[in-house]
């Protein structure tokens, strides 16, 4: 369009103005009556109202009147911050029978009248609504972008966050594909034992889920299967899955559960590997942690066969299940066990040293303590001979039933040490006439910073989380990855589960250390996003996507270049008069709308919708607009 | 009352990130801080939807500075930082082929609550531009 | 919107909090229709009421008004404001609310919000809302961010005077309104009612509430708070600029003697959040928290209690056991340090109580629904399904089952809209198979 044509058009559409006193917020610094005055004057500007509260109903109501009775066909409200109520008004518009996006916002309360006194304040906040005036002008109705979505969604992982969150899609109706790298479903949840603070026993809980997913109509499962390649978008995922040929042979008919493995879907594996493709409309990526391993020699670890992880310990501890007076660890009797907290987690640059790819884990693991406390009490409750020392920072029983937990260890006669990150615990080998192989040197801060000396036949490290490595995944679908290594969400709490990347959503301790509960609490938050996004056949985008002038493209692929996500803008062949030309295409569902095209075609040829140069430009002309006119008189 | 003019040929143009910069000036003004009122912030996806010409213009009309307040690193465009920054330097180029002060034009990266960064950033090129040669001489500060 | 001519419903959500809100929406979103019904005036729970949250420190009001607004403004959504939940049972495969309205003295549908009433009121009335700390009026909008923005007449401090019936632009104000009392039917109810602070008359060890410069977290946050009762952080037995001030934590939780044995689950982060805060408002202040243990568990938790400790907030392991006043509004604090020699004392200029969280709601005589020892509600399986109740239809979320910081509670949010949202579609087949069988 020529600019002759657009300032035509600027003149033709009818901007209604109206800004808000906000109950003083606004009109206390800033003189509404004199914008409002200033605006009617405008050009192209229809009306310019005022009200108390713009948000309100009557307020929202001043904008549905004039709207319905033909008096303005571009709006533009004056208030608050666009985070706070740019929808609000969109929706009013809706509501009133017009196109949501002939809307501009104005923000004078938090960049004018807190920031702004006296008359400057009242000639700023005017002159930003006639920048927003000038743009409405020249803003077109925009229809959301409708994309076909695939009634269908894949899991990827088969840990209780990826059990519970393709149950709870499937118990929507919605079929599911489920993607787990390993022979079994269950996670790590299936290497545990009796879990704090229920007491109930994993295993249990393990073939609950699994049984559910494996009989459920809606749910096809695929373990010793990974998600190779990734294409497509929101709604429209194309993904490869390739499942390997089983480790181990399985031929049995029914499933069945593998202690400390977890649960083995029934029949044989492919006899040799295969690949696949899926269309899935979301994802859920619920990958999982693995446990810390410590470095060799991290208090003692690799140096001393006693020196083992809390994971072996319940693993030890659930194989021979046996009671008696004293634990048997590898056949040896236990009278004294040292068990130390955050090994792997909290730590402290400068203090503790960074691993080979020079990280430090500095979250805390959140569930290690419990998972401690609980090991403590069960080995005081069925082997009361054996004496149990937990050395620690902090204790962190946060949850429901963990603090009871806590003191009931402290009541059976756990000993409890504390010591400073910087003076830490040193495993060291007794001396033959201790009676012990090793004991442990620790500061304790509990008796006053005393130096004491634990005894111990076994020394347990509670190691913390880390996230499992999906670097193929987080290169794949654009996921982003936090300092700590786990999946980074898009915001802790407007949007704690999902990626920035449309239509794929994260789950359990991918995402952040988590119980069970709260796992299945995240699966549930993940898939009620995926249910919502399914639910219709159809995904509504905002339509601020790039937008080719075909009349004005030459083809010279500089936008394709310049496109920061593949497959957003492509030069495709098509007719013109009878030519076959190379032109700019959008794949709207893919674009981002960041605009990096725009800035290069040597044409003008591509915009944004919603926020073109020209409105940009015209935002500019307003805001230098009286000095210009003081130029002019010059 | 009809509305007083204010200083003219001093205006500074901020274009501020919606998911950074954008909350941030906002949470400077929900702080009650206040900054010069010459300072007119637009909302913007991506900077880097702006081609050189647009900088050049808006000094060309009238505008004394323009600071890009991104989201830096933490972009949520993958590559778009890089790209504008390269951009940035083009218009540098051409801002010192005309002889202007590149200091009008600044790359920044603001947060969502840098509330002590973006007044410095504000403040300082209010500074810039309040300057005789910048602007007209003898003006209020805004 | 605040409408109630529309009794019947997909889901009724019992508790507008943060927690009500998003399931409320994330019902919504998939197509179903719901009812909010909330005791207070506004939705938005405690957390509208906080100034900025851990760990992000993002506005509270920033992250909240977005949903509270999406809520309001949904076309599936219902709120019932300023009502109180009388009973709710299960009848015929229905859930039915019982449900009285309290009288506002404003006709809801007429009010604009304009504050006229409020403006020319002449009763000043303390403002709860703001920590007691500055007046209101006694017929006022609730709060400044408060949805809906409808007036509220407060009939122990009206004097009748009839200003606001003559200045309101509506004829809003009514004194003769009388509670209203209805019924919504649902197929499914959420109970989501969230908490509240034990109260500081009930501690002999705090004073009972007679310290000056005592004040709870909860108060705190009201002074730090961009809009809060001063705009800035003072001392409210004078307004002096306080230099030295105290957390005190585990004030009443993990306390078997306060009545309070659990750990309450936010304190840590809150304390160390308004810490942080404080220090930006008034660098040169001195902070001490003592503490037990410090939990921050969550994500970003840790680092943000290390950058506190970095930014020279003092960290002091030890169990207040007493606080009395001290020369010239100081509070003096009594503890035992767990790494220095036996009983202490120190003066702060204020302390902060970080009181326990016990629910705001019991079930007792109005619903069937079970709750753990702590009083919170309880789910039968609470690691696999932890917004379930042992009634059917009935699921909850949020600090109503156990204390719970914004983050979690906003996922559990999540998970409680998934289970009902499962529970209709199985009704919806089941239904549908009926129908198709007759
Ligand atoms: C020592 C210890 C003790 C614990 N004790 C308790 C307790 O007492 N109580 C409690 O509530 N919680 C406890 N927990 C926590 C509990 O184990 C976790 O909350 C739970 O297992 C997390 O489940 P998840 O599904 O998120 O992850 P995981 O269980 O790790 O599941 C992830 C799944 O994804 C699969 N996977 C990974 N990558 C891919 C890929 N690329 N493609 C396909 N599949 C993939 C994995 O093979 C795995 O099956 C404990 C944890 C530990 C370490
Ligand atoms: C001082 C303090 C600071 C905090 N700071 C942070 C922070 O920085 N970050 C963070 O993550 N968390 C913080 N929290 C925790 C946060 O407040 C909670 O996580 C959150 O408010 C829980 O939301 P909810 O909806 O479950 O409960 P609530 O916020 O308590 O909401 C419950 C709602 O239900 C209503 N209700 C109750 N009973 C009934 C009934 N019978 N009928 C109808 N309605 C009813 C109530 O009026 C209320 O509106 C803080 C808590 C405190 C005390
Ligand atoms: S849960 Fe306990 S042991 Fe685990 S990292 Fe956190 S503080 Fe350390």
């Amino acid at each position: 369009m020529t600019q002759a044509k657009e300032k035509e058009k600027q003149h033709a559409t009818k901007v209604g103005v109206y800004i808000c006193h906000c109950g003083g917020n606004i009109s206390d610094h800033v003189d509404v009556e004199a914008v409002r005055r200033r605006l009617e004057k405008v050009p192209g500007v229809a009306v310019a109202r005022t009200n108390m509260f713009m948000c309100s109903d009557p307020g929202q109501e001043l904008i549905a009147e004039d709207l319905k009775n033909g008096v303005v066909d571009r709006v533009v409200v004056a208030s608050c911050a666009p985070s706070l109520h740019e929808t609000t008004f969109r929706n009013a518009i809706r509501r009133a029978g017009a196109n949501p996006y002939i809307y501009e916002h104005a923000n004078i309360r938090e960049q004018v009248s807190w920031v702004h006194h006296g008359a400057a304040a009242t000639e700023k906040a005017a002159t930003l609504v006639e920048a927003a005036a000038a743009k409405a002008g020249l803003l077109r109705p925009l229809t959301p972008i409708r994309v076909t979505a695939a009634r269908h969604a894949t899991v990827i992982g088969g840990g209780v966050a990826g059990l519970s969150a393709a149950r709870d899609l499937a118990d929507r109706g919605i079929p599911v594909t489920l993607v787990e790298k390993s022979p079994c479903l269950g996670g790590q949840l299936a290497r545990l034992d009796r879990i704090a603070p229920t007491g109930e026993r994993a295993p249990e809980l393990v073939r609950a889920l699994a049984d559910a997913v494996l009989n459920h109509p809606h749910i096809t499962v695929f373990t010793d299967a990974q998600v190779i390649a990734t294409d497509g978008y929101i709604g429209n995922f194309k993904l490869t899955v390739r499942q390997e040929v089983a480790s181990e042979a399985f031929t049995g008919t029914e499933a069945c559960y593998i202690p400390f493995s977890g649960m083995r879907p029934a029949g044989p594996s492919p006899s040799e590997p295969r690949e696949f493709n899926l269309e899935t409309g979301a994802i859920v990526v619920a990958t999982g942690f693995r446990s810390y391993e410590p470095r060799q020699g991290e208090y003692g670890f690799g140096d001393f066969a006693s020196v083992i992880t809390l994971p072996t310990l319940i693993r030890k501890m659930a194989e021979q299940d046996t009671e008696g007076s004293f634990l048997e660890i590898d056949g040896r009797r236990i009278r004294s066990v040292a068990m130390i907290h955050c090994v792997g987690s909290r730590q402290i640059p400068g203090i503790h040293p960074e691993d080979a790819s020079g990280r430090l884990n500095e979250y805390c693991s959140r569930t290690c303590c419990t998972a401690t406390l609980n090991a403590a009490c069960r080995i005081r409750e069925t082997h009361p001979g054996t004496r149990v020392y937990e050395l620690y920072r902090d204790i962190r029983t946060y949850g429901r039933g963990q603090e009871e937990l806590y003191e009931q260890a402290a009541r059976d006669g756990v000993v409890f040490l504390r010591f400073e990150p910087d003076q830490a615990p040193e495993v060291v080998r007794a001396d033959p006439t201790d009676g012990y192989p090793l004991k442990i040197r620790v500061t304790d801060t509990l008796t006053f910073s005393e130096n004491l000396e634990v005894p111990a036949d076994l020394v347990v490290l509670s190691t913390g989380m880390e996230p499992n490595d999906v670097s193929d995944l987080v290169e794949m679908m654009k996921l982003p990855v936090g300092v700590d290594r786990f999946l980074l969400e898009v915001h802790p709490k407007l949007r704690p589960v999902e990626m920035p990347v449309g239509g794929i959503f994260v789950a359990g301790t991918c995402q952040a250390p988590f119980d069970v509960g709260e796992t299945c609490n995240a699966a549930g938050a993940a898939a009620v996003k995926a249910a919502s996004l399914l639910a219709e056949g159809h995904v509504e985008l905002d339509p601020f996507v790039a937008e080719v002038d075909a009349e004005r493209c030459k083809g010279s692929g500089a936008c394709v270049e310049a496109c920061l996500n593949p497959g957003a803008l492509a030069l495709v062949e098509m007719q013109i008069g009878g030519q076959t030309v190379r032109r700019a295409q959008v794949t709207p569902a893919l674009c981002l709308g960041c605009g990096a095209c725009v800035a290069v075609c040597p044409e003008n040829a591509i915009d944004v919708c919603g926020m073109t140069l020209s409105q940009y430009e015209a935002m500019v002309d307003a805001i230098v607009a009286d000095q210009v006119a003081a130029d002019a008189l010059r | 009352m009809t509305v007083p003019s204010q200083a003219k040929g001093n205006k500074i143009l901020v274009l501020a990130t919606e998911s950074c910069a954008y909350p941030g000036a906002d949470s400077v003004g929900q702080a009650h801080s206040t900054y010069p009122t010459n300072v007119y912030i637009l909302r913007v996806k991506a900077p880097v939807l702006f081609p050189e010409r647009f900088y050049l213009d808006c000094f060309r009309k009238g505008i004394a500075g323009i600071i890009v307040m991104s989201c830096g690193e933490e972009c949520p465009y993958d590559g778009a930082y890089h790209a504008l920054a390269r951009r940035l330097d083009r218009v540098y180029q051409a801002m010192k082929a005309q002889g202007m002060d590149i200091r009008r034009l600044r790359l920044t990266a603001i947060c969502t609550v840098c509330n002590r960064a973006f007044l410095n950033e504000v403040n300082q090129m209010n500074e810039l531009v309040q300057k005789p040669a910048a602007g007209e001489p003898g003006q209020e500060n805004g | 919107m605040d409408n109630s001519r529309n009794v019947d419903f997909d889901a009724v959500v019992i508790g507008g909090g943060i927690a009500g809100l998003q399931s409320a929406l994330d019902l919504a979103d998939q197509g179903y229709t719901v009812a909010v019904v909330e005791k207070d005036a506004s939705v938005g729970g405690k957390m509208i009421r906080l100034s900025k949250v851990f760990p992000t420190l993002d506005c509270a009001s920033c992250i909240t008004t977005p949903k509270m607004a999406a809520a309001a403004h949904h076309d599936r959504i219902t709120l019932f404001t300023y009502c109180d939940l009388q009973s709710l049972r299960r009848t015929g495969g229905m859930v039915r609310a019982e449900v009285q309205q309290k009288p506002r003295y404003v006709d809801a549908h007429k009010c604009i919000g304009c504050r006229q009433c409020e403006y020319n009121c002449p009763v000043m009335v303390s403002d709860r809302e703001q920590g007691g700390f500055s007046p209101t009026k006694a017929i006022a909008i609730p709060f400044s961010n408060a949805i809906p923005q409808i007036a509220v007449l407060n009939p122990q401090h009206c004097m009748l005077c009839g200003r606001c019936e003559k200045v309101c632009p509506t004829q809003a104000i009514d004194y003769f309104q009388e509670p209203r009392s209805f019924t919504l039917t649902a197929k499914v109810a959420l109970i989501t009612t969230g908490f509240e602070m034990t109260t500081l008359g009930d501690k002999p060890q705090y004073g009972r509430g007679r310290i000056p410069n005592l004040i709870d977290a909860l108060q705190m946050e009201r002074l730090l708070a961009p809009h809060g009762p001063y705009n800035r952080v003072l001392r409210p037995s004078d307004g002096k600029v306080p230099d030295r001030i105290a957390y005190i934590q585990c004030a009443g939780s993990r306390d078997k003697s306060m009545g309070v044995s659990y750990c309450s689950r936010v304190c840590c982060m809150y304390a160390i959040k308004q810490a942080m805060l404080l220090s930006g408002a008034l660098p040169l202040a001195d902070i001490t928290i003592y503490y037990m243990d410090i939990r921050a568990f969550g994500k970003g938790y840790e680092q943000f209690f290390q950058n506190a400790q970095a930014m020279g907030i003092n960290f002091v392991k030890a169990k207040v056991a007493a606080v009395e006043p001290g020369p010239d509004g100081a509070v003096r604090l009594h503890y035992e340090a767990q790494d220095g020699d036996g009983v202490s004392t120190a003066e702060h200029d204020m302390a902060v109580l970080s009181l326990g969280l016990i629910p705001a709601w019991n079930p007792e005589g109005i619903c069937p629904l079970a709750t753990g020892p702590d009083h919170f509600l309880e789910s039968p399986r609470p690691k696999l399904s932890p917004v379930a109740t042992v009634m059917e239809g009935v699921f909850t979320a949020g600090a109503a089952v156990g204390p719970k910081d914004i983050v979690d509670t906003i996922t559990e949010a999540g998970n409680a809209a998934m289970a009902a949202g499962k529970y209709l579609a199985a009704l919806r087949a089941s239904s549908a198979r009926k129908h198709l069988v007759a």
